[in-house]
């Protein structure tokens, strides 16, 4: 009951509060931030890189509860809201993805590695484009579709801490140049900024999905009217 | 590309992702925001038609 | 019902997969065809015949076995679902857990076959010795786990509109601990190297889970 009464103000909370931090963020980002000994400038991509992997997550946690919901209630708005969250997390995964690269090439030289995170977050990405596939592209009943990705994404999501410890076992097995690290020990100053940036890429991130849910809620409305509607015009012919 | 060169391209990339998306979601909200008042007015009143 | 019946159904409806599985052999001998087809490919591709056979054939040896594994399985309750069987067995008092360990096993009984007879080609055409137990163990646990969960997704029928492609697409990127435990095990036992045991059992745990997973999933299938 008190969720509820949480998420109707969700029109009125999050557009402001995000839009702030955001502003607020590049500012501290970009201007306050030291400049890193070692990396350079090119290290405050730190405070866009790092936030948006934590919403990837984030989103993605949402979008396996919202899964697990659906499969207990059978409620189809738990199927939209984990749909909803799905599309925000490939987003926000895609944004570390290049962040990333565009950090990595400066740094390392090269926009790839077979680093187990960033190879894990590809898979990632890979999974949950999978399932929104699955969910969409389908002439079959909806019912089943949205419980079989249901599962799908469940599975995908448990399968992820796997995939990352198989990844990091095949890179000591086959070692590649040292690679620097992306977070070294921060100084206070810097954690306060990448605490402040998460925080205000996750209140993007939650109204991203708020946005998402509307989005599927609407299409699955309209579904219903659409058919309603013909079902009458026939009706009356 | 210089150093700082890759910063601004990391941030562009980030702000203009999230703007975009956030735009786009914006249209297809209103888009079918706006579909489904039709049909909603559609069913209400069958003799309008 | 009781668990002895339940087994006792399960293995009649083991047995009535397995007769329909020889009824309908197309779908196997394709399987069958493709993975001695992408063995050939791969031969030529990578240049199988050097010196750098013992490196790549780990790798060659279960991408084929994946692909042909998952196309193969994508169909499994393809016949089932047309002839309203699968219908029927859901409002019978069998568990569903029954019925997707009886198509599981199914699956996995008729790959084996496949790879088996593909390792024995293999050993010939390549000169190195895969026939071997300790590595037709390996190809079995293997088997075992992918099988579980592309098995469990083939129940997933939304295959009409894509060609047969999504079950690769959905099933592949769940596998790749499998895939990766699977490839050094092999790599590991060929070279005989120490490493062999500890990567048994690891892949020995992700089929496990694989296959604990799957089967708790299915009856929240229906």
């Amino acid at each position: 009951m008190i969720l509820n009464n949480i998420y109707e103000l969700r029109w009125k909370v999050l557009p402001p509060a995000a839009g702030v931090a955001m502003i607020g963020m590049a500012a501290l980002a970009l201007i306050t931030a030291p400049t890193e000994v070692i990396e350079g400038d090119v290290q405050r991509l730190l405070y866009v890189h790092l936030p948006s992997a934590l919403a990837s997550y984030f989103a993605f946690s949402i979008t396996a509860i919202c899964s697990v919901l659906f499969l207990l209630k059978r409620d189809f708005k738990w199927d939209s809201a984990a749909q909803g969250a799905a599309i925000v997390g490939l987003i926000f995964t895609l944004l570390t993805l290049l962040t990333g690269s565009l950090w990595g090439k400066p740094i390392w030289g090269v926009y790839w590695q077979w680093d187990p995170r960033i190879t894990t977050t590809l898979i990632l990405f890979l999974i949950f484009s999978a399932y929104l596939i699955a969910r969409k592209s389908t002439s079959l009943d909806s019912d089943k579709s949205a419980r079989f990705s249901a599962i799908y994404a469940i599975i995908g999501f448990l399968d992820i801490p796997l995939i990352h410890m198989s990844v990091r076992w095949w890179r000591t097995l086959h070692p590649q140049p040292i690679i620097a690290k992306l977070n070294p020990s921060l100084p206070d100053e810097m954690l306060l900024v990448t605490l402040f940036s998460v925080l205000a890429v996750i209140l993007v991130a939650a109204w991203f999905i708020t946005l998402g849910i509307e989005t599927e809620l609407l299409s699955q409305r309209l579904l219903k009217l659409k058919a309603i509607a013909k079902a009458n015009i026939s009706e009356k012919s | 590309m210089s150093e700082v060169g890759f910063l601004f391209a990391g941030f562009a990339v980030f702000w203009a992702g999230l703007f975009t998306y956030l735009v786009i979601l914006q249209v297809r909200i209103r888009n079918l925001q706006n579909q489904v008042d039709i049909l909603e007015n559609t069913i209400d009143n069958p003799d309008e038609i | 019902m009781t668990f002895p019946t339940q087994l006792e159904i399960g293995i009649r409806l083991f047995e009535a997969n397995l007769k329909q599985a020889w009824r309908d052999k197309t779908n196997w001998m394709t399987a069958g065809m493709f993975a001695i087809t992408a063995l050939l490919l791969y031969s030529f591709a990578f240049n199988l015949t050097g010196g750098l056979v013992r490196n790549l054939l780990p790798g060659v040896i279960w991408t084929v076995f994946l692909f042909s594994g998952i196309f193969a399985t994508a169909q499994s309750f393809q016949q089932d679902r047309q002839q309203g069987i699968l219908d029927a067995l859901k409002i019978s008092p069998i568990h569903p857990m029954t019925i997707y360990i009886a198509k599981t096993l199914t699956n996995i009984l008729i790959l084996l076959l496949i790879e088996f007879a593909l390792l024995l080609g293999a050993t010939i055409l390549f000169s190195e010795p895969l026939f071997v137990p300790q590595l037709l163990l390996i190809v079995t646990i293997g088997t075992i786990g992918y099988t579980a969960l592309s098995t469990l997704l083939s129940a997933i029928n939304l295959d009409r509109d894509n060609g047969g492609l999504l079950l690769p697409v959905l099933a592949l990127p769940l596998l790749v601990p499998l895939l990766i435990a699977s490839v050094e095990a092999t790599s590991a036992s060929l070279q005989q190297e120490a490493s062999t045991a500890p990567w048994i059992l690891l892949l020995s745990l992700f089929t496990i889970w694989s296959a604990v997973i799957a089967t708790l999933m299915f009856p929240l299938a229906d």
